[in-house]
């Protein structure tokens, strides 16, 4: 992956505080554990956010449960932590009540394809303008090393004692199927590649998924570590044209060796617009969408 | 004089019973009566199911319907039949007069029209097919013909039958026709000497509109009045039709609807558009309300406002969907994991689903918490005539927002105030961001289980409803009937108090000292008058339309006092008589011991 280049401490710090994007964390510390990949979906998140400009109060981070899913509380932005499985639902509560807000929905593979996963679907259907972040870690984490909807036939867990009898799912190609307007790939472990996905999948109008590889480093020593992972990934072949949701569907299927990139990406009209529409049809008005204010007041009576 | 009058219209699916009694019903309150009604239907579309159109008309108020019809008309005899017992004495049968199949012995409706009831046999048949060429409009001839009957005004009838018809120009025609011939048809025959019609009296103050509407509808109205921004929901009988208005009219007014995928979904999208603060609501039977249980404690621990309408239904499970009940009180009240206190209304009629479903949402904004709006099918299919007033009765806005905060001060979504509702800050406001989560938090929303704070946060969580208590210009509780000591008291709640109503009016005439209280806010409970009327009872009647009691159970858990419980699970309104004979069991008994 390119040249080494040494990295010397201060000036990486002087570099990260000039960015600005330290307005984008919150004081509260992450609690995953030391080597974990989501720190560095924190980090990206938070210069993804400086890059676009959105102002802090202007975001909401909208999570269910899990490790992933205490993501809202690291970063400085509106947050709601919600029900496990849930977080999809919520975020289109509330961009439906407010359009001029940026969301971003986080949240692991359990909460988003096990409990969650009849709202996938849907969100992407409607294409809900806002983001999906989906950290795969195959496992369980918070509850200290489970199978997971997306843990490999024979991994071995607590609750799978002997092997997991279970194929695994295929988030990517699940989602390109649902109908997502963007959906891609990214890894825990290339920072600068995630940052250029976040802020792609945020600037994008409509549903976007991006999937998080990262790999679990304290209950999973056998299947997706940094080393695994690091030997499988690679890049989307470079004449993949994001355009073609079948030649997606066919990179995504793929899953001993994930490619990494942009899959598809399309624009269509959001949720957002579609009723919009229905208050034009309908002979309404449509109520100013001012960032100011809170909700639709302005429609009122 | 005074005008009380109940027609009951009984046909098989597919007769366009139900269709004669919405003309009827809407022609008679167009005249200016007062109408209560409350039809029966199966759960089939198709098929040959019994279908009940009934209504009540009056010029004083009503609160139920009676036991007993004064007027009953048959568009199918195998159904009508088991009826015919429920025309009173010197009331009238209006049937078929001829067949044209062969009927199995007794399967007319001759051979049942009691001896104190007035038969009126019908070429309803033939007078349809002479004036429209097809049998179809039954159901319209036998309207002309009671507006015969009763000397009622045609153009008051022709006005009903315009607007059911108004997109089905051939429809429309056929019914005028065949009304003709009913009412030319009435004028040939004798009238009803014991049932008759007075002038309708008119209360309605100037600027106020009257309307025939039915539960449902109102909820809806009640909402759009409040200024509901944002309404997520799932198809479930009998709440489907406040979705179905809401769709209709919110767009009208730049609302947003959303048909959800579960009501997981939806009552998830309500708790995050009230989060964005968004005036948001969902509706929903029994089935869901068990779905939305998780997410309602989520609303309750974030302290989101939200608006929840439950129209419950028969039995567990999927259990009697079209048949009504009041069995979902404990779910309402106490449904979910953990100390999740909520606020729970139950309006008792249709004027009161439109100002609980309005203050629903002025409650939930002002205290911070989902709140339920608990009816029944009964009332969600009852008709009443409701006087609106000319502006909608609700705030547009009670959020308690943070105001400047102080420069480097971190906000404090959950701030321990002297009222326990705390300063609420909603995305897009500078300087307020927070995170609103499940796991029990400190003042600034951080997760923290400690001792001290889960204890601070569940009485904040509970006290702060308490106010709901004195919310103004809401009825949470109401006496009605004598003053200070009486023999019997019936409290009740929801759909089942008008059944009580009547009854305790009609056992003051028989010298019973009665009083009835209904009790509409039930959760926080207005436990300081409901035990003040209590004390003023000798003997109290908890009638209610589930077999455990449930409201029974909520009130002793409240006020410690044996009470005399009636219940029953038929899966329709109680019978205003059995709470009667109950109220006078209980007087009788009552004097027995004074006797003694």
């Amino acid at each position: 992956m390119g040249d080494i280049k040494p990295v010397y401490l201060e000036e990486k710090l002087k570099e990260v505080e000039e960015s600005g994007r330290l307005d984008y964390r919150s004081k509260t510390l992450p609690t995953w554990c030391p080597g974990c990949g989501y720190f560095s979906i924190v980090e990206a998140v938070a210069a993804s956010l400086c890059e676009l400009g959105i102002p802090n109060e202007n975001a909401v981070v909208v999570s269910g449960i899990g490790c992933s899913s205490r993501f809202p509380f690291f970063v400085n932005t509106y947050g709601m932590h919600t029900l496990h499985g849930r977080a999809l639902p919520v975020a289109t509560g509330v961009k439906t009540a407010n359009d001029a807000l940026t969301v971003v929905a986080v949240g692991g593979d359990g909460d988003g394809f096990a409990i969650g996963g009849g709202h996938v679907p849907h969100a992407a259907r409607r294409n809900v303008d806002m983001t999906y972040l989906l950290f795969d870690n195959g496992i369980y984490g918070l509850t200290k090393g489970q199978t997971s909807p997306t843990s490999a036939i024979g991994f071995r867990t607590p609750t799978s004692p002997y092997e997991n009898p279970d194929r695994p799912l295929n988030p990517l190609l699940m989602v390109l199927a649902y109908g997502a307007s963007w959906v891609g790939q990214a890894y825990a472990g290339r920072p600068d590649h995630l940052n250029r996905m976040i802020t792609q999948a945020m600037a994008h109008r409509g549903f976007s998924y991006l999937h998080i590889l990262s790999p679990c480093v304290t209950f999973d020593k056998t299947h997706r570590t940094y080393q695994n992972l690091g030997m499988q990934v690679r890049d989307l072949p470079a004449d993949h044209d994001p355009s073609d949701r079948a030649a997606a569907m066919r990179l995504a299927m793929d899953d001993a060796t994930p490619a990494l990139g942009l899959y598809f990406r399309e624009e269509r009209p959001t949720l957002g617009d579609a009723l919009d529409g229905l208050v034009e049809k309908a002979g309404g008005e449509l109520p100013g969408k001012v960032a100011a204010k809170p909700a639709r007041k302005a429609a009122r009576r | 004089m005074a005008t009380d009058i109940q027609i009951s219209i009984v046909g098989s699916a597919g007769d366009g019973t139900i269709a004669a009694g919405e003309i009827l019903r809407n022609a008679l309150a167009g005249m200016g009566y007062k109408v209560i009604s409350f039809d029966v239907y199966p759960p089939e579309i198709r098929g040959f199911g019994k279908c009940i159109a009934r209504m009540r008309i009056t010029t004083e108020q009503a609160y139920s319907l009676k036991h007993k019809s004064d007027v009953m008309v048959s568009l199918d005899d195998s159904h009508a039949i088991p009826h015919a017992n429920e025309v009173r004495d010197c009331g009238a049968v209006i049937y078929e007069q001829g067949s044209i199949v062969r009927l199995p012995e007794g399967g007319h409706m001759s051979a049942h029209v009691g001896p104190g009831q007035l038969p009126y046999p019908l070429p309803i048949r033939e007078l349809s097919e002479k004036s429209t060429g097809a049998n179809r409009s039954r159901n319209i001839v036998v309207l002309g013909f009671i507006a015969g009957l009763f000397n009622l005004p045609a153009e008051g009838f022709r006005k009903a039958i315009g607007k059911k018809f108004r997109n089905k120009a051939a429809a429309a025609e056929a019914s005028e026709a065949a009304f003709k011939a009913g009412l030319d048809y009435a004028a040939k025959t004798f009238k009803l000497d014991d049932v008759s019609f007075g002038p309708p009296v008119s209360s309605v103050v100037a600027g106020a509109t009257v309307e025939m509407i039915n539960g449902n509808a109102a909820i809806a109205r009640g909402a759009l009045d409040a200024g509901i921004d944002t309404f997520f929901g799932y198809p479930i009988t009998p709440a489907t039709s406040i979705m179905e208005r809401l769709a209709n009219e919110m767009p009208k007014r730049g609302g947003r609807l959303l048909q959800t995928e579960d009501e997981i979904s939806a009552i998830s999208a309500v708790v995050g558009a009230g989060f964005t603060g968004a005036r948001a609501a969902t509706s929903t039977s029994g089935p869901g309300l068990s779905l939305m249980a998780e997410m309602l404690g989520m609303g309750v621990i974030g302290e989101v406002p939200g608006v929840v309408f439950v129209s419950q239904r028969g039995g567990p499970s999927t259990g009697m969907p079209t048949k009504t009940e009041q069995s979902d009180l404990h779910m309402a009240v106490y449904g979910g994991h953990g100390d999740a206190p909520r606020i729970v209304i139950a309006p008792t009629n249709v004027d009161g689903c439109y100002r609980c479903a309005g203050k629903a949402f002025e409650m939930a904004e002002a205290y911070q918490t989902p709140v339920i709006v608990l009816i029944d099918l009964y009332l969600s299919n009852r008709y009443e005539t409701v006087v609106f007033p000319a502006r909608p009765p609700f705030e547009a806005d009670l959020n308690r927002k943070p105001g400047k905060q102080a420069a480097g001060a971190q906000y404090k979504r959950y701030a321990l105030t002297e009222d326990h509702v705390s300063p609420r800050a909603v995305p897009g406001d500078k300087g307020g961001m927070h995170v609103v989560t499940g796991l029990e938090h400190n003042e600034l929303g951080r997760p923290n289980d400690s001792a001290e704070l889960h204890t601070a946060m569940s009485r904040k969580r509970h006290e702060k409803l308490k106010r709901a208590l004195k919310h103004p210009d809401f009825t949470q509780f109401k006496r009605f009937g004598d003053e200070g000591p009486v023999d019997v008291g019936v409290i009740s709640w929801g759909s089942n108090f008008g059944e009580c109503l009547e009854a305790m009016l009609k056992v003051r005439a028989e010298g019973i000292r009665c009083a009835a209280m209904k009790v509409v806010m039930l959760s926080p409970f207005p436990t300081e008058a409901v035990a003040a009327f209590m004390a003023d009872c000798q003997e109290v009647l908890v009638p209610e339309l589930n077999y455990q009691g449930q409201f029974a159970n909520l009130l002793q858990a409240h006020v410690a006092r044996p009470v005399t419980r009636l219940n029953r699970v038929s899966g329709e309104p109680m019978k205003v008589e059995e709470i009667i004979e109950e109220i006078r069991r209980l007087a009788g008994s009552k004097a027995a011991q004074k006797a003694a």
